[in-house]
C-alpha cells in the first residue's frame, strides 16, 4: 500500500481524496495555487506545496511543476481527482515514467476511451449500440453535411476532445448546420485545442443514464449499477440519483453487460464510467465514456455501500477488487445536489467571493462532500461547484423529503448558491414523480410554478 | 539575547508584535496583529509546509521569489563559493541561485537591481512556487 500520495487537485475532490488517503493510512501531499492557500484541503493535507499562480494553466495544470512537487515530496502516487489532468494520457505516462502511480487507468486506455470517436468504433466493435452517426471525425464542409442529411435531423455536432458540456453544437436543418459546425470547430479548438468533431443524430430529450465500472490489475471487472443524470442545465449535470426511476431489472442487465464488455475490450483498470442515452422506448445507445472518478461518484457509494476513492487507490496499489466491491448490490435510494456558486435569479452567473456565514445540513441520511466553511472566499478562477449535498433513504420517496429537508436547512450566505433552485426542483410534480428527461430543467424555469425557495429561519442573522 | 544564546525573539502585545533575529542589522517591527474573529482564514494547520519567512513590509526591500518548485542551492556545485551573499550587488541578470527541479539545475536570475540585504532560503532544502529566496535593498 502507498506510503504518501499527492492530490492533483483542488476544491471538494481534493478532500474527498484526503479523506479516503487519512482512513487508509497513507499521508497526504496538496498541491495548490496561490488563490487556494486557505483552501480546506490544503490545510487537511499533511504537507502541501504551492505550485503556482491562480489561473489553472499557471498551476493545476502545469505537470512539471506537480512532479517537481512529487519528487520533492518524495510520493508513491498521485491521484488526479476529476477534471484538471484526470484524463490528460500524457500526466499518466510521465507519471509512470517517474515511477510513481497514477491512480486511475492506463495511459492506453485512457486513450482509446477518451477520444469520443475512437470510444464509439471499440463500442461497436464490442457490439454495444451507438447513436448513429459520422463514422468518425468530419472534417470537411460537403461531408458534414451529407453525414448530417444521412443520419437525419435533429443533429448534434460534438468535440472529440469534448467534456462538460462544451464543443456541442444542435443544428435543426440544412441551414443552421454549417454555422453549428464552424462554431462547434472554434470552441473546441479554443477550450481544448483540437478542433475535431463527429456527428450524432440528436435524441430528443433523452435520459442520460451512466453505469459505474470498478476494474482491478488482475483483469476483474464488475459494474456498481447506474446513475440517473438527466436534470441538466446547458448540458452540465445538476442533480443525479442512484437508481435511475426509469430502470428496469432487465435494462440494467444489459446495459450493465455492455458496460462491462467495454470496458474488458480495451483493458479498462480502476473507475471509470460509461454513459449511456435512453429514449424513452427503453432503447440505449453508447455516448461516451468518463476514464475518471466522477463527481457523482458519491451516490453510488452510499447505494452500494463502498468506498469508491478506497477502491481507486487499492487498485493502483495493485491489490484485488475488494469482496464487498465484486459483490455489492442495491440497498437504497440517493439523490445528489450539486451546489455551486451562482445566482440562479440572474441567469447563473457566477457568484465568487467570501462566505459570511455557512451551516451545512445534517442528520439522518446525509451527507455533504464541501470544503466551503464560514470566512472561505470561493475564488472565481475555477468551476463554481462548492459542495455536493447527498441525500440517502429507503425508498425514493423518502429520499426526496430528505433532501428538500436538508436543502430547507442550508446555510450560505454572503454569495449566491443553487441551492433555492434545488429547493424548487425537489418540489416539483415532475421530477417527483420521476418521469423527467434531459428537457426537465427548461420546462421547469419557463412554468409559472417556478420559484426559487429561500432558507427558512434566522440562523444566519 | 547574545546572554541566552537566543537567535530569534518574539513578542506579542496589545495587537502588536514584534521579533528580533540576530544577524539582520535592524529589528522587524511586525505590523498590528490580525484581531479578526478566529475562524476567519479556516483552521490553522501547523504541518504545512507554507514559506516561513515574515511579510517584507519595510518597503525598501524587495522579494526574489522562486518561479517554480523544486530543491535550492546557493552555489552551482557542493565545493563552489555561493552565486550571492549579503552585501553583493546584483543586476537583472545575475543568476542568484539553482532550483533543481527533475534532475534539470534551473538558474534563477535576481530579475532585480540593487544588493542583497538577506538570504532567506535554506540551502539544500525544497522551495516551492512564490516562496521567498532572496531580499534585496
Amino acid at each position: 500500500m502507498f506510503e504518501k500520495v499527492l492530490i492533483a487537485n483542488r476544491g471538494e475532490i481534493a478532500l474527498r481524496v484526503i479523506r479516503a488517503c487519512r482512513e487508509l493510512g497513507i499521508r497526504t501531499l496538496a498541491i495548490y495555487s496561490e488563490a487556494d492557500v486557505d483552501s480546506l484541503h490544503v490545510q487537511l493535507a499533511d504537507e502541501s506545496i504551492c505550485i503556482g499562480a491562480p489561473p489553472s494553466s499557471e498551476s493545476y495544470l502545469k505537470i512539471d511543476r506537480i512532479m517537481s512537487a512529487a519528487e520533492v515530496g518524495d510520493v508513491d502516487a498521485i491521484h488526479p481527482g476529476y477534471g484538471f489532468l484526470a484524463e490528460n494520457a500524457h500526466f499518466a505516462e510521465v507519471c509512470e515514467s517517474c515511477n510513481i502511480h497514477f491512480i486511475g487507468p492506463p495511459a492506453r486506455a485512457m486513450r482509446a476511451m477518451g477520444d469520443k470517436n475512437l470510444a464509439r468504433q471499440f463500442a461497436r466493435k464490442a457490439g454495444v449500440p451507438v447513436t448513429p452517426g459520422s463514422d468518425g471525425v468530419v472534417t470537411e464542409e460537403t461531408e458534414a453535411l451529407k453525414v448530417a442529411k444521412k443520419v437525419g435531423y435533429p443533429v448534434m455536432i460534438k468535440a472529440v476532445a469534448g467534456g462538460g458540456g462544451r464543443g456541442m453544437r444542435v443544428a435543426h436543418n440544412d441551414a443552421s448546420f454549417l454555422p453549428a459546425f464552424h462554431a462547434a470547430r472554434m470552441e473546441a479548438d479554443k477550450a481544448f485545442g483540437n478542433s475535431d468533431v463527429y456527428i450524432e443524430k440528436l435524441i430528443i430529450n433523452p435520459h442520460h443514464i451512466e453505469f459505474q465500472i470498478v476494474a482491478d490489475k488482475h483483469g476483474h471487472v464488475v459494474h456498481l449499477g447506474e446513475r440517473d443524470c438527466s436534470i441538466q442545465r446547458r448540458n452540465q449535470k445538476v442533480i443525479e440519483e442512484c437508481p435511475s426511476p426509469l430502470m428496469t431489472d432487465g435494462l440494467r442487465k444489459k446495459m450493465g453487460h455492455a458496460s462491462v464488455k467495454l470496458a474488458q475490450s480495451v483493458g479498462y483498470q480502476n473507475a471509470g464510467t460509461m454513459e449511456f442515452l435512453v429514449d424513452n422506448s427503453g432503447h440505449f445507445y453508447f455516448m461516451e465514456m468518463n476514464t475518471r472518478i466522477q463527481v457523482e461518484h458519491t451516490i453510488t457509494e452510499e447505494v452500494y455501500g463502498c468506498d469508491l476513492v478506497k477502491e481507486q487507490i487499492r487498485i493502483a496499489a495493485g491489490e484485488r477488487l475488494s469482496p464487498h466491491v465484486a459483490r455489492a448490490s442495491p440497498r437504497l435510494h440517493a439523490i445528489q445536489c450539486r451546489i455551486n456558486a451562482e445566482d440562479p435569479a440572474k441567469n447563473f452567473q457566477s457568484s465568487p467571493g467570501r462566505i459570511a456565514f455557512y451551516y451545512a445540513p445534517g442528520g439522518r441520511g446525509i451527507r455533504v462532500d464541501s470544503h466551503a466553511y464560514t470566512g472561505y472566499v470561493v475564488p472565481p478562477y475555477y468551476d463554481s461547484l462548492i459542495a455536493k449535498l447527498i441525500a440517502v433513504g429507503a425508498s425514493r420517496r423518502s429520499t426526496i423529503d430528505r433532501m428538500r429537508r436538508a436543502l430547507d436547512e442550508y446555510y450560505i450566505t454572503g454569495i449566491k448558491t443553487t441551492v433555492g433552485f434545488h429547493g424548487a426542483i425537489m418540489r416539483s410534480m415532475e421530477f417527483r414523480e420521476g418521469k423527467y428527461d434531459t428537457g426537465f430543467v427548461e420546462r421547469l424555469m419557463n412554468s409559472d410554478k417556478f420559484e426559487l425557495i429561500a432558507t427558512p429561519g434566522r440562523l444566519h442573522e | 539575547m547574545r546572554k541566552n544564546d537566543l537567535s530569534v525573539f518574539e513578542m506579542e502585545k496589545d495587537g502588536f508584535r514584534l521579533k528580533l533575529q540576530k544577524g539582520i542589522e535592524q529589528p522587524t517591527l511586525m505590523v498590528p496583529a490580525q484581531t479578526a474573529p478566529t475562524v476567519q482564514n479556516g483552521p490553522p494547520n501547523p504541518g504545512a509546509t507554507h514559506p516561513v519567512s515574515a511579510p517584507a513590509e519595510t518597503s525598501h526591500l524587495r522579494d526574489i521569489v522562486s518561479p517554480m518548485v523544486g530543491t535550492f542551492y546557493r552555489a552551482g556545485s557542493p565545493d563552489a563559493p555561493p552565486f550571492v551573499d549579503v552585501g553583493k550587488e546584483v543586476t537583472e541578470e545575475t543568476v542568484v541561485c539553482i532550483i533543481e527541479a527533475m534532475k534539470v539545475m534551473n538558474e534563477i536570475k535576481a530579475e532585480t537591481k540593487g544588493v542583497i540585504a538577506e538570504v532567506v532560503a535554506e540551502n539544500g532544502k525544497p522551495v516551492q512556487f512564490g516562496q521567498v529566496l532572496y531580499r534585496v535593498r
